[in-house]
Protein backbone atom coordinates (compact mmCIF):
# COMPACT_ATOMS: atom_id res chain seq x y z
CA UNK A 1 0.00 0.00 0.00
CA UNK A 2 2.92 2.46 0.96
CA UNK A 3 4.57 1.66 -2.73
CA UNK A 4 1.08 2.22 -4.00
CA UNK A 5 1.29 5.85 -2.11
CA UNK A 6 4.75 6.21 -3.13
CA UNK A 7 3.84 5.98 -7.10
CA UNK A 8 1.06 8.23 -7.05
CA UNK A 9 3.73 10.71 -5.11
CA UNK A 10 5.91 10.13 -7.65
CA UNK A 11 3.53 10.65 -10.77
CA UNK A 12 2.54 14.19 -9.13
CA UNK A 13 6.26 14.96 -8.86
CA UNK A 14 7.70 14.31 -12.29
CA UNK A 15 4.38 15.01 -14.15
CA UNK A 16 5.11 18.97 -13.75
CA UNK A 17 7.53 20.61 -15.67
CA UNK A 18 8.86 22.65 -13.01
CA UNK A 19 10.16 19.98 -11.33
CA UNK A 20 12.77 19.24 -14.37
CA UNK A 21 14.13 23.04 -14.07
CA UNK A 22 16.94 21.88 -11.64
CA UNK A 23 18.22 19.19 -14.33
CA UNK A 24 18.16 22.04 -16.86
CA UNK A 25 19.42 24.94 -15.09
CA UNK A 26 22.47 22.35 -14.31
CA UNK A 27 22.99 21.66 -17.46
CA UNK A 28 23.25 25.10 -18.82
CA UNK A 29 25.32 26.16 -15.77
CA UNK A 30 27.94 22.99 -15.71
CA UNK A 31 28.17 23.68 -20.11
CA UNK A 32 29.24 28.01 -19.14
CA UNK A 33 31.35 27.13 -17.12
CA UNK A 34 33.00 24.12 -19.14
CA UNK A 35 33.14 26.82 -21.30
CA UNK A 36 35.20 29.61 -19.31
CA UNK A 37 37.28 26.84 -18.18
CA UNK A 38 38.70 25.79 -21.33
CA UNK A 39 39.11 29.16 -22.69
CA UNK A 40 40.70 30.84 -19.75
CA UNK A 41 44.11 30.51 -17.78
CA UNK A 42 42.56 28.06 -15.26
CA UNK A 43 44.23 25.62 -16.52
CA UNK A 44 47.74 27.34 -16.16
CA UNK A 45 46.79 28.59 -12.56
CA UNK A 46 46.13 24.99 -11.31
CA UNK A 47 49.55 23.46 -13.02
CA UNK A 48 51.41 26.23 -11.38
CA UNK A 49 49.97 25.42 -8.02
CA UNK A 50 50.54 21.32 -8.84
CA UNK A 51 54.17 21.67 -10.42
CA UNK A 52 54.85 24.11 -6.49
CA UNK A 53 53.71 21.14 -4.29
CA UNK A 54 55.84 19.23 -6.37
CA UNK A 55 53.45 17.11 -9.24
CA UNK A 56 53.47 17.02 -12.51
CA UNK A 57 50.66 19.38 -13.84
CA UNK A 58 49.41 18.38 -16.87
CA UNK A 59 48.63 15.25 -15.57
CA UNK A 60 45.97 16.37 -13.24
CA UNK A 61 44.50 19.11 -15.99
CA UNK A 62 41.48 16.41 -16.10
CA UNK A 63 37.80 15.85 -16.32
CA UNK A 64 37.53 14.55 -13.06
CA UNK A 65 39.44 17.38 -11.62
CA UNK A 66 37.13 19.90 -13.69
CA UNK A 67 34.08 17.76 -12.70
CA UNK A 68 34.75 18.79 -8.69
CA UNK A 69 35.96 22.14 -9.37
CA UNK A 70 32.19 22.70 -11.24
CA UNK A 71 30.18 21.02 -8.55
CA UNK A 72 31.14 22.91 -5.48
CA UNK A 73 29.56 26.15 -6.23
CA UNK A 74 25.97 24.26 -7.89
CA UNK A 75 26.42 22.39 -4.60
CA UNK A 76 26.44 25.70 -2.67
CA UNK A 77 23.94 27.86 -4.12
CA UNK A 78 22.02 25.90 -7.20
CA UNK A 79 20.91 23.00 -5.20
CA UNK A 80 19.76 24.78 -1.99
CA UNK A 81 17.74 26.57 -4.56
CA UNK A 82 16.39 23.34 -6.45
CA UNK A 83 15.81 21.68 -3.54
CA UNK A 84 13.51 24.02 -1.62
CA UNK A 85 11.51 24.37 -4.65
CA UNK A 86 10.34 20.74 -4.46
CA UNK A 87 9.87 20.64 -0.95
CA UNK A 88 8.07 24.02 -0.68
CA UNK A 89 5.83 22.80 -2.48
CA UNK A 90 5.21 19.35 -1.89
CA UNK A 91 2.51 20.30 0.89
CA UNK A 92 1.42 23.39 0.58
CA UNK A 93 1.10 23.24 -2.75
CA UNK A 94 -1.42 20.66 -2.75
CA UNK A 95 -3.60 22.58 0.15
CA UNK A 96 -3.46 25.70 -2.24
CA UNK A 97 -4.76 24.10 -4.77
CA UNK A 98 -7.47 22.08 -2.87
CA UNK A 99 -6.36 18.76 -4.03
CA UNK A 100 -5.12 17.65 -0.53
CA UNK A 101 -9.21 17.78 0.62
CA UNK A 102 -9.71 15.26 -1.84
CA UNK A 103 -6.93 13.15 -0.52
CA UNK A 104 -7.79 13.63 2.70
CA UNK A 105 -11.44 12.69 1.88
CA UNK A 106 -9.41 8.52 1.58
CA UNK A 107 -8.95 6.28 3.90
CA UNK A 108 -5.54 7.03 4.37
CA UNK A 109 -3.91 8.53 7.24
CA UNK A 110 -2.02 12.06 7.53
CA UNK A 111 1.02 10.27 8.76
CA UNK A 112 1.41 7.35 5.98
CA UNK A 113 0.46 10.85 3.12
CA UNK A 114 3.83 12.76 4.64
CA UNK A 115 5.69 9.83 4.60
CA UNK A 116 4.92 8.86 1.09
CA UNK A 117 5.49 12.57 -0.01
CA UNK A 118 8.69 12.75 1.96
CA UNK A 119 10.23 9.61 0.26
CA UNK A 120 9.15 11.25 -3.53
CA UNK A 121 11.02 14.31 -2.30
CA UNK A 122 14.03 12.35 -1.12
CA UNK A 123 14.06 10.41 -4.66
CA UNK A 124 13.83 13.30 -6.44
CA UNK A 125 16.66 15.02 -4.70
CA UNK A 126 18.95 11.89 -5.08
CA UNK A 127 18.18 11.66 -8.83
CA UNK A 128 19.49 15.09 -9.05
CA UNK A 129 22.08 15.13 -6.95
CA UNK A 130 23.19 12.28 -9.24
CA UNK A 131 22.49 13.53 -12.03
CA UNK A 132 24.38 16.51 -11.47
CA UNK A 133 27.08 15.03 -10.60
CA UNK A 134 26.81 12.38 -13.96
CA UNK A 135 26.60 15.36 -16.47
CA UNK A 136 29.61 17.12 -14.84
CA UNK A 137 31.14 14.58 -15.47
CA UNK A 138 30.24 13.06 -19.00
CA UNK A 139 29.87 17.26 -19.93
CA UNK A 140 34.17 17.54 -18.65
CA UNK A 141 34.79 14.50 -20.63
CA UNK A 142 33.94 16.36 -23.87
CA UNK A 143 36.60 18.86 -23.16
CA UNK A 144 39.15 17.47 -21.07
CA UNK A 145 40.93 13.99 -20.83
CA UNK A 146 40.07 11.05 -18.43
CA UNK A 147 43.70 11.84 -15.58
CA UNK A 148 44.36 11.69 -12.58
CA UNK A 149 42.37 13.97 -9.65
CA UNK A 150 43.49 17.13 -7.76
CA UNK A 151 40.71 18.73 -5.19
CA UNK A 152 42.17 22.08 -3.78
CA UNK A 153 39.74 23.95 -1.33
CA UNK A 154 41.83 26.64 0.66
CA UNK A 155 42.74 25.55 4.14
CA UNK A 156 40.48 22.33 3.97
CA UNK A 157 40.96 20.13 1.29
CA UNK A 158 43.96 19.16 -0.85
CA UNK A 159 44.61 16.18 -2.46
CA UNK A 160 46.06 14.81 -5.65
CA UNK A 161 44.83 11.38 -6.89
CA UNK A 162 45.20 8.47 -9.17
CA UNK A 163 42.15 8.58 -11.81
CA UNK A 164 40.69 5.10 -10.20
CA UNK A 165 40.71 6.22 -6.84
CA UNK A 166 39.29 9.85 -8.05
CA UNK A 167 36.69 8.01 -9.55
CA UNK A 168 35.66 6.06 -6.60
CA UNK A 169 35.75 8.84 -4.26
CA UNK A 170 33.72 11.15 -6.81
CA UNK A 171 30.75 8.19 -7.06
CA UNK A 172 31.19 8.18 -3.19
CA UNK A 173 31.06 11.83 -2.77
CA UNK A 174 27.74 12.00 -5.11
CA UNK A 175 26.12 10.17 -2.06
CA UNK A 176 27.14 12.05 0.17
CA UNK A 177 25.92 15.46 -2.26
CA UNK A 178 22.30 13.39 -2.32
CA UNK A 179 22.37 13.25 1.56
CA UNK A 180 22.65 17.14 1.53
CA UNK A 181 20.01 17.09 -0.41
CA UNK A 182 17.67 15.42 1.27
CA UNK A 183 18.38 17.50 3.88
CA UNK A 184 18.26 20.77 2.30
CA UNK A 185 14.11 19.66 0.96
CA UNK A 186 13.79 18.12 4.66
CA UNK A 187 13.48 21.54 5.91
CA UNK A 188 11.41 23.15 3.63
CA UNK A 189 9.39 19.84 3.68
CA UNK A 190 9.08 21.14 7.06
CA UNK A 191 7.55 24.58 6.56
CA UNK A 192 5.44 23.07 3.80
CA UNK A 193 3.56 21.20 6.05
CA UNK A 194 2.90 24.87 8.28
CA UNK A 195 -0.43 26.59 7.39
CA UNK A 196 1.97 28.39 4.81
CA UNK A 197 1.76 29.19 0.67
CA UNK A 198 4.28 27.15 -1.16
CA UNK A 199 6.80 30.23 -1.70
CA UNK A 200 6.64 31.18 1.64
CA UNK A 201 7.66 27.75 2.82
CA UNK A 202 10.18 27.44 0.09
CA UNK A 203 11.71 31.16 0.96
CA UNK A 204 11.62 30.02 4.68
CA UNK A 205 13.99 27.18 4.29
CA UNK A 206 16.37 29.22 1.68
CA UNK A 207 16.59 31.87 4.24
CA UNK A 208 17.29 29.55 7.03
CA UNK A 209 20.27 27.75 4.88
CA UNK A 210 21.76 31.27 3.75
CA UNK A 211 21.32 32.23 7.29
CA UNK A 212 23.48 29.07 8.63
CA UNK A 213 25.88 29.73 5.52
CA UNK A 214 26.55 33.17 6.79
CA UNK A 215 27.28 31.97 10.42
CA UNK A 216 29.43 29.35 9.66
CA UNK A 217 31.16 31.34 7.82
CA UNK A 218 31.55 35.10 9.96
CA UNK A 219 35.41 34.34 11.53
CA UNK A 220 33.52 35.02 14.81
CA UNK A 221 31.83 31.88 15.28
CA UNK A 222 34.67 29.87 14.51
CA UNK A 223 34.19 27.90 17.31
CA UNK A 224 30.63 27.33 17.14
CA UNK A 225 30.69 26.23 13.52
CA UNK A 226 29.49 22.52 13.75
CA UNK A 227 25.98 23.75 14.61
CA UNK A 228 25.91 25.11 11.49
CA UNK A 229 24.09 22.96 8.84
CA UNK A 230 26.72 23.97 5.97
CA UNK A 231 29.78 22.23 8.34
CA UNK A 232 28.37 18.87 8.11
CA UNK A 233 27.47 19.88 4.00
CA UNK A 234 31.01 19.78 3.77
CA UNK A 235 31.49 16.11 3.99
CA UNK A 236 30.93 14.97 0.09
CA UNK A 237 34.38 17.26 -0.21
CA UNK A 238 36.44 15.96 2.51
CA UNK A 239 36.14 12.63 0.87
CA UNK A 240 38.93 13.85 -1.49
CA UNK A 241 40.81 14.70 1.74
CA UNK A 242 43.73 12.45 1.68
CA UNK A 243 43.53 10.42 4.01
CA UNK A 244 40.02 10.50 3.88
CA UNK A 245 38.73 12.07 7.58
CA UNK A 246 35.87 8.97 8.34
CA UNK A 247 35.01 9.82 11.74
CA UNK A 248 34.59 13.54 10.87
CA UNK A 249 32.37 12.41 8.35
CA UNK A 250 30.47 9.60 10.16
CA UNK A 251 29.63 12.29 12.86
CA UNK A 252 28.13 14.59 10.34
CA UNK A 253 26.02 12.17 8.89
CA UNK A 254 24.59 11.37 11.92
CA UNK A 255 23.43 14.63 12.61
CA UNK A 256 22.36 15.16 8.99
CA UNK A 257 19.97 11.91 9.76
CA UNK A 258 19.01 13.86 13.03
CA UNK A 259 18.17 16.93 11.05
CA UNK A 260 15.86 14.84 8.55
CA UNK A 261 13.98 13.02 11.48
CA UNK A 262 13.64 16.48 13.87
CA UNK A 263 12.30 18.35 9.98
CA UNK A 264 9.98 15.21 9.48
CA UNK A 265 8.53 14.72 13.04
CA UNK A 266 7.87 18.52 13.47
CA UNK A 267 6.22 18.89 9.74
CA UNK A 268 3.99 15.72 10.61
CA UNK A 269 3.15 16.61 14.19
CA UNK A 270 1.96 20.02 12.56
CA UNK A 271 0.69 18.57 9.79
CA UNK A 272 -1.46 16.14 11.97
CA UNK A 273 -3.21 19.00 14.50
CA UNK A 274 -4.21 20.78 11.16
CA UNK A 275 -8.13 21.19 10.32
CA UNK A 276 -8.30 21.34 6.49
CA UNK A 277 -11.43 22.86 4.81
CA UNK A 278 -12.37 25.39 2.55
CA UNK B 1 -25.16 5.23 8.13
CA UNK B 2 -23.97 8.39 9.73
CA UNK B 3 -24.15 9.25 13.12
CA UNK B 4 -22.98 12.24 14.30
CA UNK B 5 -23.31 12.44 18.34
CA UNK B 6 -23.06 15.70 20.14
CA UNK B 7 -20.52 17.03 17.40
CA UNK B 8 -18.49 20.14 17.63
CA UNK B 9 -16.42 22.59 16.67
CA UNK B 10 -14.14 25.98 17.81
CA UNK B 11 -11.89 27.96 15.86
CA UNK B 12 -10.26 30.17 18.08
CA UNK B 13 -12.94 30.39 20.78
CA UNK B 14 -15.61 30.56 17.91
CA UNK B 15 -18.39 28.20 18.00
CA UNK B 16 -18.28 26.82 14.14
CA UNK B 17 -20.58 23.94 15.02
CA UNK B 18 -22.45 23.01 18.50
CA UNK B 19 -23.54 19.91 19.66
CA UNK B 20 -24.71 18.64 16.46
CA UNK B 21 -26.74 15.00 16.59
CA UNK B 22 -27.29 14.05 13.19
CA UNK B 23 -28.58 10.37 11.84
CA UNK B 24 -28.45 9.57 7.83
CA UNK B 25 -30.41 5.87 7.22
CA UNK B 26 -29.88 3.68 4.65
CA UNK B 27 -30.67 4.64 1.31
CA UNK B 28 -31.85 8.41 2.26
CA UNK B 29 -30.76 11.62 0.29
CA UNK B 30 -30.19 13.67 2.92
CA UNK B 31 -30.28 17.37 2.37
CA UNK B 32 -27.82 19.69 4.94
CA UNK B 33 -28.55 23.17 4.72
CA UNK B 34 -27.89 26.37 6.02
CA UNK B 35 -26.60 30.11 4.60
CA UNK B 36 -22.70 30.36 3.81
CA UNK B 37 -20.62 29.84 7.85
CA UNK B 38 -23.59 28.15 9.23
CA UNK B 39 -21.12 25.07 9.66
CA UNK B 40 -22.00 23.23 7.03
CA UNK B 41 -18.77 22.11 5.75
CA UNK B 42 -16.87 21.83 8.82
CA UNK B 43 -19.61 19.23 9.61
CA UNK B 44 -18.75 17.32 6.47
CA UNK B 45 -14.97 18.25 6.77
CA UNK B 46 -15.46 16.17 10.66
CA UNK B 47 -16.92 13.46 8.85
CA UNK B 48 -14.24 12.86 6.65
CA UNK B 49 -11.78 13.85 9.43
CA UNK B 50 -10.64 17.15 7.86
CA UNK B 51 -11.41 19.08 10.72
CA UNK B 52 -11.21 17.60 13.91
CA UNK B 53 -13.99 17.93 16.51
CA UNK B 54 -13.77 19.77 19.61
CA UNK B 55 -16.13 17.02 21.10
CA UNK B 56 -18.02 14.43 20.09
CA UNK B 57 -17.96 12.01 17.26
CA UNK B 58 -18.69 10.73 13.52
CA UNK B 59 -19.54 7.48 13.52
CA UNK B 60 -19.65 6.37 9.33
CA UNK B 61 -20.88 2.64 8.00
CA UNK B 62 -20.19 1.61 11.54
CA UNK B 63 -16.76 2.83 12.38
CA UNK B 64 -15.61 6.07 14.27
CA UNK B 65 -14.19 8.08 11.96
CA UNK B 66 -11.23 9.26 14.32
CA UNK B 67 -10.44 5.81 15.67
CA UNK B 68 -10.80 4.17 12.90
CA UNK B 69 -9.93 5.94 9.57
CA UNK B 70 -9.35 3.16 7.05
CA UNK B 71 -12.86 1.60 8.16
CA UNK B 72 -15.05 4.34 8.52
CA UNK B 73 -13.72 6.01 4.79
CA UNK B 74 -13.26 2.53 2.41
CA UNK B 75 -16.76 2.88 1.00
CA UNK B 76 -17.02 6.82 1.30
CA UNK B 77 -16.85 9.08 -1.70
CA UNK B 78 -16.75 12.70 -1.24
CA UNK B 79 -16.97 15.48 -3.98
CA UNK B 80 -16.37 19.47 -2.27
CA UNK B 81 -17.14 22.39 -4.65
CA UNK B 82 -14.63 23.60 -7.31
CA UNK B 83 -13.42 20.18 -7.24
CA UNK B 84 -9.69 20.32 -7.43
CA UNK B 85 -7.27 18.33 -9.90
CA UNK B 86 -4.07 17.84 -10.89
CA UNK B 87 -4.56 19.94 -13.85
CA UNK B 88 -1.13 19.04 -15.74
CA UNK B 89 -1.81 15.39 -15.46
CA UNK B 90 -4.68 13.54 -17.62
CA UNK B 91 -8.28 12.73 -16.34
CA UNK B 92 -7.23 9.12 -16.22
CA UNK B 93 -4.35 9.45 -14.47
CA UNK B 94 -6.07 11.62 -11.99
CA UNK B 95 -8.17 8.75 -11.37
CA UNK B 96 -5.60 6.59 -10.90
CA UNK B 97 -3.41 8.76 -8.41
CA UNK B 98 -6.71 9.73 -6.38
CA UNK B 99 -8.24 5.45 -6.65
CA UNK B 100 -4.88 4.61 -5.21
CA UNK B 101 -5.46 6.39 -2.22
CA UNK B 102 -8.46 3.99 -1.29
CA UNK B 103 -7.52 0.52 -3.32
CA UNK B 104 -5.44 -0.17 -6.70
CA UNK B 105 -8.48 0.29 -8.81
CA UNK B 106 -8.36 -1.56 -12.41
CA UNK B 107 -8.46 -0.25 -15.79
CA UNK B 108 -11.77 -1.91 -16.35
CA UNK B 109 -13.37 -0.23 -13.36
CA UNK B 110 -12.22 2.88 -14.37
CA UNK B 111 -13.38 2.95 -18.16
CA UNK B 112 -16.41 1.20 -16.64
CA UNK B 113 -16.99 4.85 -14.10
CA UNK B 114 -15.55 7.04 -16.63
CA UNK B 115 -18.56 5.78 -19.27
CA UNK B 116 -21.12 6.01 -16.61
CA UNK B 117 -20.42 9.94 -16.07
CA UNK B 118 -19.81 10.17 -19.53
CA UNK B 119 -15.70 11.39 -20.39
CA UNK B 120 -15.28 8.40 -22.26
CA UNK B 121 -13.14 9.94 -25.08
CA UNK B 122 -11.49 13.01 -23.14
CA UNK B 123 -9.76 10.88 -20.36
CA UNK B 124 -6.19 11.15 -21.94
CA UNK B 125 -6.71 14.86 -22.04
CA UNK B 126 -5.01 17.03 -19.63
CA UNK B 127 -7.67 18.21 -16.96
CA UNK B 128 -6.63 21.92 -18.15
CA UNK B 129 -8.33 21.48 -20.65
CA UNK B 130 -12.03 20.50 -19.40
CA UNK B 131 -14.76 22.87 -18.82
CA UNK B 132 -15.93 23.12 -15.32
CA UNK B 133 -19.17 20.61 -16.18
CA UNK B 134 -16.11 17.89 -17.28
CA UNK B 135 -14.66 18.75 -13.76
CA UNK B 136 -17.21 18.14 -12.39
CA UNK B 137 -18.01 14.94 -13.71
CA UNK B 138 -14.43 13.67 -13.63
CA UNK B 139 -14.99 14.63 -9.28
CA UNK B 140 -18.35 12.37 -9.65
CA UNK B 141 -15.82 9.48 -11.15
CA UNK B 142 -13.04 9.72 -8.36
CA UNK B 143 -15.65 9.15 -5.83
CA UNK B 144 -16.82 6.53 -6.93
CA UNK B 145 -14.21 4.62 -8.01
CA UNK B 146 -14.09 2.99 -4.42
CA UNK B 147 -17.44 1.51 -4.79
CA UNK B 148 -19.03 3.62 -2.10
CA UNK B 149 -21.36 2.94 -0.35
CA UNK B 150 -21.56 6.56 0.88
CA UNK B 151 -21.51 9.96 -0.98
CA UNK B 152 -20.90 13.13 0.53
CA UNK B 153 -21.74 15.83 -2.05
CA UNK B 154 -20.47 19.40 -0.60
CA UNK B 155 -21.82 22.14 -2.88
CA UNK B 156 -21.81 19.67 -5.93
CA UNK B 157 -23.92 22.51 -8.29
CA UNK B 158 -21.71 25.29 -7.52
CA UNK B 159 -20.52 27.07 -10.46
CA UNK B 160 -22.85 24.71 -13.20
CA UNK B 161 -24.95 26.23 -15.38
CA UNK B 162 -28.57 25.44 -15.34
CA UNK B 163 -28.26 22.69 -18.36
CA UNK B 164 -25.49 21.60 -15.88
CA UNK B 165 -27.23 21.49 -12.00
CA UNK B 166 -29.84 19.95 -14.35
CA UNK B 167 -27.80 17.05 -15.31
CA UNK B 168 -26.17 17.08 -11.64
CA UNK B 169 -29.63 16.38 -10.42
CA UNK B 170 -30.35 14.00 -12.53
CA UNK B 171 -27.20 12.50 -11.75
CA UNK B 172 -27.98 12.10 -8.35
CA UNK B 173 -31.26 10.65 -9.20
CA UNK B 174 -29.16 8.04 -11.15
CA UNK B 175 -26.95 7.06 -8.37
CA UNK B 176 -29.59 6.04 -5.51
CA UNK B 177 -31.67 4.42 -8.51
CA UNK B 178 -28.83 1.88 -10.16
CA UNK B 179 -26.41 2.11 -7.57
CA UNK B 180 -28.07 2.28 -4.45
CA UNK B 181 -26.23 5.00 -2.97
CA UNK B 182 -26.64 6.84 0.60
CA UNK B 183 -26.34 10.39 -0.31
CA UNK B 184 -25.61 13.35 1.98
CA UNK B 185 -25.89 16.39 -0.29
CA UNK B 186 -25.00 19.74 1.65
CA UNK B 187 -26.26 22.80 -0.94
CA UNK B 188 -27.71 26.14 -1.24
CA UNK B 189 -30.19 25.26 -4.05
CA UNK B 190 -33.27 25.02 -2.25
CA UNK B 191 -35.16 23.63 -4.47
CA UNK B 192 -32.43 21.51 -5.64
CA UNK B 193 -32.72 20.28 -2.25
CA UNK B 194 -36.62 19.71 -2.71
CA UNK B 195 -36.51 18.14 -5.68
CA UNK B 196 -33.58 15.19 -4.18
CA UNK B 197 -34.12 15.00 -0.51
CA UNK B 198 -36.02 12.40 1.46
CA UNK B 199 -34.78 13.85 4.26
CA UNK B 200 -33.20 17.66 5.85
CA UNK B 201 -31.52 19.30 8.29
CA UNK B 202 -31.10 23.19 8.78
CA UNK B 203 -28.20 24.29 10.38
CA UNK B 204 -27.60 27.88 11.57
CA UNK B 205 -24.93 29.76 13.38
CA UNK B 206 -23.55 26.12 13.73
CA UNK B 207 -27.05 24.68 15.58
CA UNK B 208 -29.52 22.33 14.59
CA UNK B 209 -32.75 24.43 14.43
CA UNK B 210 -34.53 21.44 11.93
CA UNK B 211 -34.73 18.00 11.26
CA UNK B 212 -36.76 15.79 9.36
CA UNK B 213 -38.68 14.87 6.14
CA UNK B 214 -39.32 17.68 3.41
CA UNK B 215 -42.84 16.66 3.32
CA UNK B 216 -42.78 17.69 7.59
CA UNK B 217 -40.82 20.94 6.50
CA UNK B 218 -43.53 21.92 3.65
CA UNK B 219 -46.52 20.86 6.13
CA UNK B 220 -46.13 22.84 9.40
CA UNK B 221 -47.88 25.72 8.75
CA UNK B 222 -49.78 27.76 5.70
CA UNK B 223 -48.86 29.82 2.76
CA UNK B 224 -50.58 32.73 1.49
CA UNK B 225 -49.14 33.77 -1.95
CA UNK B 226 -50.23 37.39 -2.26
CA UNK B 227 -50.85 40.01 -5.08
CA UNK B 228 -51.06 43.60 -3.38
CA UNK B 229 -49.84 46.77 -4.41
CA UNK B 230 -46.85 48.04 -1.64
CA UNK B 231 -46.07 44.26 -0.63
CA UNK B 232 -43.57 45.37 1.46
CA UNK B 233 -45.53 47.72 3.26
CA UNK B 234 -48.38 45.36 3.69
CA UNK B 235 -45.83 42.29 5.45
CA UNK B 236 -44.73 44.92 7.49
CA UNK B 237 -48.54 45.75 8.53
CA UNK B 238 -48.95 42.26 9.18
CA UNK B 239 -45.70 41.43 11.08
CA UNK B 240 -47.16 44.41 13.20
CA UNK B 241 -50.18 42.54 14.12
CA UNK B 242 -48.62 39.18 14.66
CA UNK B 243 -50.55 38.05 11.74
CA UNK B 244 -47.85 36.22 9.38
CA UNK B 245 -44.66 34.66 10.87
CA UNK B 246 -42.49 34.95 7.71
CA UNK B 247 -42.56 36.18 3.71
CA UNK B 248 -40.34 35.34 1.12
CA UNK B 249 -41.06 36.64 -2.67
CA UNK B 250 -45.00 37.30 -3.07
CA UNK B 251 -45.92 35.02 -0.27
CA UNK B 252 -46.47 34.79 3.30
CA UNK B 253 -46.67 32.26 6.41
CA UNK B 254 -49.28 32.53 8.59
CA UNK B 255 -49.17 32.70 12.15
CA UNK B 256 -50.41 29.95 13.79
CA UNK B 257 -54.20 29.74 14.14
CA UNK B 258 -54.39 33.14 11.67
CA UNK B 259 -56.20 32.14 8.32
CA UNK B 260 -55.85 33.96 4.83
CA UNK B 261 -59.38 35.52 5.59
CA UNK B 262 -58.53 37.35 8.14
CA UNK B 263 -54.97 38.59 6.53
CA UNK B 264 -57.35 39.47 3.49
CA UNK B 265 -59.88 41.62 5.86
CA UNK B 266 -56.98 43.09 7.63
CA UNK B 267 -55.44 44.64 4.84
CA UNK B 268 -58.33 45.71 2.85
CA UNK B 269 -59.30 47.79 6.10
CA UNK B 270 -55.77 49.07 5.97
CA UNK B 271 -56.05 50.29 2.64
CA UNK B 272 -53.96 47.70 0.87
CA UNK B 273 -55.49 47.04 -3.04
CA UNK B 274 -55.41 43.28 -3.26
CA UNK B 275 -55.54 41.62 -6.58
CA UNK B 276 -54.61 38.09 -5.81
CA UNK B 277 -54.87 35.74 -2.26
CA UNK B 278 -54.46 32.53 -2.66
CA UNK B 279 -53.05 29.46 -0.70
CA UNK B 280 -50.45 27.06 -1.65
CA UNK B 281 -48.58 24.42 -0.61
CA UNK B 282 -45.23 25.88 1.19
CA UNK B 283 -41.86 25.16 -0.66
CA UNK B 284 -39.38 24.39 0.55
CA UNK B 285 -37.63 28.25 0.29
CA UNK B 286 -40.50 29.42 2.28
CA UNK B 287 -40.33 27.13 5.19
CA UNK B 288 -35.99 27.53 5.12
CA UNK B 289 -36.70 31.56 4.82
CA UNK B 290 -39.69 31.22 7.47
CA UNK B 291 -37.29 28.96 10.19
CA UNK B 292 -33.85 31.25 9.45
CA UNK B 293 -36.20 34.81 10.54
CA UNK B 294 -37.42 32.77 13.22
CA UNK B 295 -33.50 32.01 14.60
CA UNK B 296 -32.76 35.62 13.77
CA UNK B 297 -35.07 37.29 15.90
CA UNK B 298 -34.89 34.16 18.60
CA UNK B 299 -31.10 35.66 18.68
CA UNK B 300 -32.03 39.13 18.83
Amino acid sequence: MYLRFLSNELWKLFGKKRTYMGFAVFVLAQNAMLFAFHFSRWEVQVQRLLESNGHVGSEFISALTVSVVMLIPQALLLMPLFTTLVGGDIVAKEVEDGTMRMILSRPVTRLELLAAKWTAGAVFCVLLAFALGASALVFALCWFPWKGMFVFVPDFVFGVLDSKTGFELYLGSQILCAINAVTMFSLAFMFSCLNVKPAAATILALSFLFFSLVMHELPFFGDYQHWFLPHHFRNWILTYSQPTPWPRIAESLFILFGYNASTFIIGSAVFQSRDFKS
Amino acid sequence: MIDLLGLGKEFSGRTAVENLDLRVRTGDIFGLLGHNGSGKSTSIGMMLGQVWPSRGKAILCGHNVIQSRRNALREVGAIFEAPAFYDYLSGWRNLQILSGYSSDSQPERLKEVLDWVGLTGREKHAVKTYSHGMRTRLALAQALLPKPRLLILDEPSEGLDPEGIHEMRQTILRLRKELGLTILLSSHLLTEVEQLCSRIAVLHQGRKVFDGTVSEAKSSQSCLELRVDRFEDAVKKLYELALIASHSNNAVILAGGIGSDRVVKQLVQDGFAVHEARMREKTLEDFYMELVQKQRQNSN
